[in-house]
């Protein structure tokens, strides 16, 4: 269950630990009820400011994915997301997809692909 | 029995022993990684030819900054006959010797950094995996500490005033356990795998040895004073094992490739050295431009201090 911080990643650092949690929730290492770190220690571990912290479990919350419960920290909630709707959805997945085309990967290239990332 | 006072002057030999090894094992430290390494930082080839061998030079002075403080309060000791001062000498010594390694290896690596050749990595992990107390809890030594200590209490009430203060200090050791459980560093993504096994390593020797020194509190709880030969023959023991369990962790160390992490916060800026106030890092020590800074608005921080004051306070009303 890890959590990657890449300075070099022109995503800001609180949608990486969003992203990163969201992952790990995805991928079934993060089942429904477990815990999640507090933002205090998850901050203080990864030596980022308090707010960066808070921003990523307040997305991921917003998104319905956790829920943060004062003083006791936060859990999983769902491992389906509310935030997007199915149609949404599928229209990333073709914005993606077109993008992967033009970049010239074969379709058996972005099959293996999206197998490898479902594994 | 041996008297007490032929035990302190074995006591203090033993402790030279003990010194000269540990001398020797530090003044390697900065090589032990080979010639293109100061400690953790990887240095230019021609490093030591130049800068280094200075830094490397007051490095070694401040090594010796213990036999400098110990020699004149060890002869003063001697020549008033008063061994059994030696000791509490010995006590203090250890610490003092402790903090200044730890100080100078912390100055060395900072002087040295301006030479680095390496830059921080870029990417870090950081390991989400909850861990408790419980999981690194040894059962059968907590069930005997237990024992030992109720029975102590109940047979042993005419020494309550020693008794209540080896209790806190039993206490401390165990919100210090805690802390090393719950303490996580990010490691670089690069052999990740080798730095969670140093980390977890280190973690375990450090409960290990933590969990000794409940054992000897335990013990004088127990037989309160305990006799001489008890500690001579425990710290005899505790050095043989400290000193394989460290040459195990020295050799793990060095399969991880020392690097230098991403200062995320900006340490430097916030950190003003020794204590400073920034709720906004949560973390217990901020890396500043002279040094760690102790974080007062860290809770584990705050729990210290008040440990500290309440050890003042119990000693007073002592």
């Amino acid at each position: 269950m890890l959590l990657t911080i890449d300075t070099n990643d022109p995503r800001p650092i609180y949608t990486q630990v969003a992203d990163g949690i969201k992952e790990l929730i995805a991928r079934g290492k993060l089942a429904e009820g477990a815990p999640l770190p507090p933002v205090r220690q998850v901050a203080a571990d990864l030596g980022v400011n308090l707010n960066t912290i808070a921003t990523a479990y307040r997305t991921l919350q917003d998104e319905g994915l956790i829920v943060i419960k004062h003083g006791s920290g936060a859990v999983v909630a769902s491992r389906t997301t509310t935030e997007h709707s199915p149609d949404e959805l599928i229209r990333q997945l073709r914005a993606a997809l077109t993008d992967l085309v033009l970049a010239g990967f074969s379709t058996r290239k972005i099959l293996a692909l999206v197998a490898r990332e479902l594994k | 029995m041996m008297d007490p006072v032929r035990g302190s002057l074995v006591l203090y030999a033993l402790f030279w022993l003990v010194r000269i090894n540990g001398c020797i094992r530090r003044g390697r430290q900065p090589l032990l990684r080979g010639r293109e390494w100061f400690f953790d930082v990887h240095v230019p080839p021609d490093f030591y030819d130049g800068a280094g061998r200075r830094l490397l030079h007051h490095y070694w002075m401040r090594m010796m900054m213990p036999f400098a403080v110990d020699i004149p309060i060890a002869t003063w000791i001697i020549m008033s006959g008063r061994f059994v001062w030696l000791n509490g000498l010995v006590a203090v010594l250890g610490v003092f010797i402790h903090i200044n390694h730890l100080i100078s290896v912390d100055l060395a690596e900072r002087q040295a950094r301006k030479f680095a050749l390496d830059e921080p990595v870029a990417a870090v992990m950081l390991s989400l995996t909850p861990r408790r107390l419980r999981q690194y809890v040894n059962w059968k030594l907590e069930l005997a500490l237990i024992v030992t200590t109720v029975s102590a209490l109940i047979w042993g009430r005419e020494h309550w005033k020693p008794l209540a203060i080896l209790l806190y200090l039993h206490v401390g050791l165990v919100y210090v356990k805690h802390l090393i459980v719950a303490w996580r560093r990010p490691v670089p993504r690069e052999q990740a795998e080798e730095h969670m096994a140093v980390q977890e390593a280190k973690r375990k020797y450090y409960l290990a040895t933590l969990d000794w020194w409940r054992g000897v509190l335990t013990m004088q709880v127990l037989v309160w004073p305990a006799p001489f030969v008890v500690w001579f023959v425990f710290a005899i023991v505790a050095t043989i094992v400290v000193e394989i369990k460290r040459k195990q962790l020295a050799r793990l160390a060095l399969r991880a490739r020392p690097v230098i992490m991403p200062d995320l916060l900006d340490q430097a800026k916030i950190a003003r050295w020794p204590l400073c106030y920034a709720p906004s890092a949560p973390l217990l020590m901020l890396k500043g431009a002279r040094g760690y800074s102790i974080n007062l608005a860290n809770t584990c921080a705050v729990i210290g201090l008040a440990y500290v004051a309440g050890f003042m306070v119990l000693g007073h009303a002592l």
